[in-house]
């Protein structure tokens, strides 16, 4: 909410400086975002008039001004400007004059002719066409509709001497959308008394409102107030300059005395009004009804709207005239030729006009205003000070009689607590004095009786209803600063901490780190073409995603239901920044559509993604943090080749934990990788946290450690290149029994003139050991037997 | 003989003085004390000498060996000493260069924030508290005391996924499925994710928050004030002030935003604090006893305490972060300077 200092000053005496007011209502809850044009701009810059023009003797395109600035005695100026006449009023910068510019001004002579100071262009003056009629010519900015006397310093007429406050207004302080609304807090905060604007104007007894217009409401809930007046012989003419000045102080544009005032009443009081031409109404009626399907209105905007039934037009006696509180229509605006106007002044429901103009996608200064809510008495003090304007400035004969048709309940509503409620809730002991003072002083009319406290509000304070908006009210006037540390003194104890879960996620973020991978962050939507990118089936479930309505761009228009795009996207954009290694991972959930309709809530599975790449870097490296990652969490998982149709085909595995699968690990299908215009290779994990902590098993049992020797013992058997590791080994463990300590491979060889085609050697390290006694050879050469006979059996392995 | 044997001594002293290898010593050992050493020939010699001086000349031999062997230790063990000294001088390696190792990793600045937050927050009773992200509108909002059309919805925009269902604007949404499903007293902060669409230098539309509650008899705004002073000592420093400014949010009354001093200039004013000494980090107030009602909380009986910070901003203040876009590039030499 912007407000003039000067506007302000209207309805307070203010006797501060506009930093120490900005700095006031900051403490009181109205933060200033700024100050604008606090100081003057420009310095000895006046208004003048050319009483004598001559040519320059020694320049063609110099002239010599002899100007009247108010001083008696004419100033001499030479100029260069062919713009100018004798009689023109113009802005007339004197010796050692400061222009907006920031460029000073002083006397010199021009081809040996004195000049004391310059003719100034608009733009000279920071000036546009908009702010001012004929700032926008080349040359001269000439002033001639000027009524200021001669002489008169320009910042009077450009009123740069205001300074404007840009107050940010909170959602509950809807009043305070207005300059008398913030005027009432300003009196407050300078303990100063609120002049109430002025309401007076004379009505023209020969004409009644009622025979000028019929108002019926026809929706009472929508419309619980509609009050209307009429005006007859307008002239639609430009507004007074105090009306103008105003209304450009807040960034308004003038456009003509009865819109200008229909504005100001906005901005003033904070009512919304809308004028209608008599003419445009069609059998003098105003009809506020809802609409009807499909009805359609053509706005001031001069775009059509079609609307339905959850919205409150402004009829006439036959069709829409506005979309009720956000917009006229094109035809019953004001026009040069109206004569005749009907002013509205209505509460229409707050909620309704946010649904409406968000439907319609059309807003409104007036939209804006109705949608932070407008109390019952807005309408008839915008309407009166509206009448009085059009008294004041002359711009119409005003009716007898005010149209009011009132539904609501416009009774006070009051609160009734304790100081010493109040004082709970602030802990401390704010006198009970100063909690009246304060209330009453907001015009919250309090009593103290018998330790009751009842406060009745006012109807533009519709925000306070229990103790602790009046303990906001007192503690935002009292001072914050009273408000002293106390640490949970009345609490109770309570036992904080993690749940095994979250330390869980403690535990995998340390060995993610020990393991040497970064933690990255990435967002949590995505875009759909991600599946294609990582060739996921068409009708794989990963495709169904939560949507995002309105999202801000298709790259972040669904939530992601796999962490693999993301993971292999930050190895790709660290790999393209020429980053030579990289070692990531990420915790985060992903979002699982339980059904097609989006009104259930998705699944959110914690997923972690590990990924990396570097010369260093293999399917095995990976597969080393995944494993010591699931021996923290007490799980010995099996790996089976995975097809995951973004994965390297023979160099991905899924990971199960007995049934469980908790996810898998590979190399990324190099034209995946190719996608992201990546040449080297990149190694991804994703895993289920959810299952993980299922899965894991953090208990230890206490076992024996044997004090006897062992015997160690390394075969090597011929076997078929597509037999797996895995398998070989499990079947030595059945072989070897409880004998059998320790296994693993530690050589495969592979030469086919030695070992055959599609052969592979494989060296394997048996360690036997019991707890209770040495072990001899014959009872090991026994297990080996057996373990080279089920070797044999298995997978037709020959020993080498 | 007694000369025959100080000569010996004399000649073996000369010997183990110059012998600088363990070869040569051992050499020297056995040719004075082994078997068929310069001392044993001596003492087959004693059958030459006269009876009765032969005890006096057994105790010089024994005395003569005694040195000899003494002397001989010691120098074998001076040279085994050597030996080893200079092998290990050999196997001298540049300590300067690196050690073999794993390289740690390193979290993200938001989890180091998170953390040290939590560990705060725990440490002084509360629990962890989580809810999901793609959240229905009555917990984002309408339990908060934000009913749909309110103006107040315009304070944060929201995706919606449909009319009922949006991604949180804030983590406020687990206090209130926390409050539905829990007695008071209650302690907890809700850290996570949550979302609005808005996306420049200082916010992302994806953004993490962390939420405190407090709901007990007997707790106050003075309460709070405390509560948030102790954090931000622990989160800062110790000489951290902490400073309520009136505001509004629909769920607290009164409601505040919270300044504390700035770290970086300690209150002087610097290009963090933007001159003023102070920094926003928190929103924060005594919950309205209408969110305690809708909660099925007794708003009689208990008051409620709330806060709520961002995550990022923090981790931009305590990290000096310029811009906020950064902790989403994910480039690991930005991410390994948190190691």
């Amino acid at each position: 909410m912007k407000v003039s200092l000067s506007w302000l000053k209207d309805f307070v005496d203010i006797d501060v400086t506009v930093e120490a007011l900005a700095e006031k209502l900051v403490s009181a809850g109205f933060e200033v975002e700024e100050i604008i044009a606090a100081s003057k701009t420009m310095k000895n810059v006046v208004l003048g008039k050319i009483v004598k023009l001559d040519k320059h003797p020694d320049a063609d395109k110099l002239q010599i001004c002899q100007i009247d600035v108010g001083k008696g005695e004419p100033v001499q100026i030479v100029t260069g400007a062919q713009n100018v006449s004798e009689g023109d009023l113009v802005p007339v910068a004197l010796d050692n004059s400061l222009l907006p510019t920031g460029q000073v001004i002083k006397k010199g002579k021009l081809r040996g002719v004195v000049s004391n100071g310059m003719l100034c262009s608009g733009e000279e003056l920071k000036l546009t066409e908009e702010d001012y009629e004929g700032a926008g010519v080349y040359g001269i900015m000439l002033m001639n509709k000027e009524k200021y006397p001669i002489g008169t310093d320009l910042n009077d007429i450009f009123s740069s001497d205001d300074a404007i406050l840009d107050v940010s207004v909170t959602a509950n302080r809807s009043d305070c959308n207005s300059v008398l609304g913030l005027a009432r807090e300003v009196a407050t905060v300078l303990k100063k008394p609120l002049k109430m604007p002025k309401i007076s104007f004379k009505t023209n007894k020969n004409t009644n409102v009622n025979d000028i217009v019929k108002v019926s409401v026809k929706d009472k809930e929508l419309c619980p107030r509609y009050m209307a007046a009429a005006v007859t012989d307008v002239k639609i003419e430009p507004s007074s300059d105090y009306i103008q000045k105003r209304l450009k102080s807040v960034g308004l544009k003038p456009i003509n005395n009865i819109v200008d005032i229909t504005n100001f009443i906005r901005v003033e009081i904070g009512q919304p009004m809308h004028a209608f031409d008599r003419e445009n109404l069609a059998g003098g009626a105003i009809v506020p009804r809802r609409a009807k399907k499909g009805e359609k209105i053509v706005a001031l905007d001069e775009k059509e709207y079609e609307l339905d039934e959850t919205m409150l037009v402004i009829c006439d006696g036959e069709k829409p005239c506005a979309v009720a509180g956000i917009m006229g229509g094109v035809d019953s605006g004001i026009n040069e030729n109206t004569k005749t106007i009907v002013f509205e002044s209505a509460k229409f429901l707050r909620d309704n006009i946010r649904r409406t103009s968000r439907k319609l996608n059309l807003r409104s200064d007036s939209s804006f205003r109705y949608e932070r809510g407008i109390d019952f008495e807005s309408q008839k003090l915008g309407l009166l000070r509206a009448l009085s304007l059009i008294d004041q400035f002359g711009y119409g004969k005003i009716a007898d009689g005010i149209i009011d048709e009132l539904a609501g309940d416009v009774s006070t509503k009051t609160v009734i607590t304790s100081v010493e409620e109040i004082n709970s809730i602030l802990g401390i002991e704010v006198p009970k004095e100063v909690v009246l003072d304060i209330l009453n002083g907001l015009q919250i009319e309090s009593k103290l009786e018998k330790g009751v406290l009842k406060c009745v509000c006012p109807a533009f304070r519709d925000d306070i209803e229990n103790a602790n908006d009046l303990a906001e009210e007192v503690i935002r006037l009292y001072g914050y600063d009273k408000i002293v540390g106390t640490l949970l003194r009345g609490g109770n104890q309570t036992l904080g901490g993690k749940n095994r879960e979250q330390q869980n996620i403690d535990i995998i973020k340390e060995v993610c780190v020990s393991q040497g991978m970064s933690e990255t962050l990435t967002y949590s939507f995505t875009t759909p073409k991600c599946f294609d990118t990582l060739m996921i089936a068409k009708d794989d479930l990963r495709r169904d995603t939560v949507k995002l309505l309105k999202p801000l761009g298709e790259d972040l228009s669904v939530m992601r239901t796999t962490l693999a795009y993301s993971m292999i996207a930050a190895l790709a954009s660290n790999n393209l920044k020429s980053n030579k290694k990289a070692r990531l991972f990420e915790i985060a959930n992903i979002y699982l559509p339980k059904n097609s309709n989006a009104t259930d809530l998705p699944d959110e599975v914690n997923t972690l993604a590990m990924g990396c790449y570097g010369a260093d870097e293999d399917f095995f490296t990976i597969k080393g943090s995944v494993e010591v990652l699931l021996a923290k969490f007490g799980i010995n998982a099996e790996y089976k080749r995975a097809n995951i149709n973004y994965l390297h085909k023979g160099r991905s595995a899924e990971i199960y934990a007995g049934k469980e699968r908790l996810g898998y690990l590979g190399e990324v299908h190099p034209q995946v990788a190719n996608a992201f215009d990546v040449s080297d290779r990149l190694y991804i994990a994703e895993i289920d946290v959810d299952k993980l902590n299922k899965a894991a098993d953090f208990s230890y049992a206490f076992a024996a450690i044997s004090s006897y020797p062992p015997i160690e013992r390394d075969i090597a058997i011929v076997v078929d290149e597509s037999v797996l590791a895995g398998d070989i080994l499990a079947c030595v463990r059945k072989g070897g029994g409880n004998l059998l300590v320790d296994t693993k491979i530690f050589d495969i060889y592979r030469n086919e003139s030695v070992i055959g085609k599609d052969k592979k050697s494989v060296a394997i390290n048996l360690v036997f050991r019991l707890a209770d006694r040495t072990l001899t050879d014959d009872e090991v050469n026994a297990k080996i037997n057996r373990i080279l006979n089920k070797l044999s059996g298995e997978f037709g392995a020959q020993q080498r | 003989m007694k000369e025959k044997i100080a000569k010996l001594i004399e000649q073996a002293k000369l010997a183990i003085e110059q012998s600088h290898t363990l070869a040569v010593i051992n050499n020297v050992k056995v040719k004075f004390l082994g078997k068929s050493g310069e001392l044993t020939q001596l003492l087959r010699g004693m059958k030459d000498v006269p009876q009765e001086e032969r005890p006096m000349v057994g105790k010089y031999v024994n005395e003569a060996r005694d040195i000899i062997t003494k002397l001989t230790d010691e120098k074998t063990e001076q040279l085994t000493q050597a030996e080893i000294d200079e092998k290990m001088l050999k196997e001298s390696v540049d300590i300067t260069l690196d050690g073999k190792k794993q390289e740690r990793g390193s979290l993200h600045p938001c989890s180091l924030v998170t953390n040290e937050i939590v560990d705060i927050f725990t440490s002084l009773g509360f629990t962890i508290a989580q809810g999901p992200e793609v959240e229905l509108d009555k917990f984002c909002f309408q339990m908060l005391n934000i009913p749909p059309d309110h103006p107040a919805r315009d304070m944060q925009d929201t995706f919606y996924i449909s009319d009922e269902v949006l991604l949180r604007t804030h983590t406020s949404s687990v206090q209130a499925r926390t409050m539905l499903k829990t007695k008071p007293p209650i302690r907890i902060v809700c850290p996570g994710k949550v979302y609005r669409p808005d996306d420049d230098a200082t916010h992302s539309p994806m953004f993490q928050q962390i939420e405190g509650l407090v709901v007990d008899e007997n707790v106050t705004l003075c309460d709070l004030k405390g509560l948030l002073e102790t954090f931000a000592q622990r989160l800062f420093d110790a000489s951290t002030k902490v400073r309520f400014r009136p505001s509004f949010f629909p769920f607290t009354e009164p409601s505040v935003e919270v300044d504390v001093s700035c770290s970086v200039c300690h209150g002087k004013g610097c290009r963090i604090c933007k001159g003023t000494g102070w920094i926003e980090i928190l929103g924060a107030g005594v919950v309205n006893p209408k969110v305690l009602d809708n909660c099925g909380i007794d708003s009689k009986k208990y008051k409620g305490l709330a806060f709520g910070m961002g995550i990022e901003r923090i981790a931009m203040i305590k990290y000096g972060i310029p811009d906020m876009r950064i902790l989403f590039e994910n480039d690991v030499r930005f991410l390994k300077s948190f190691k």
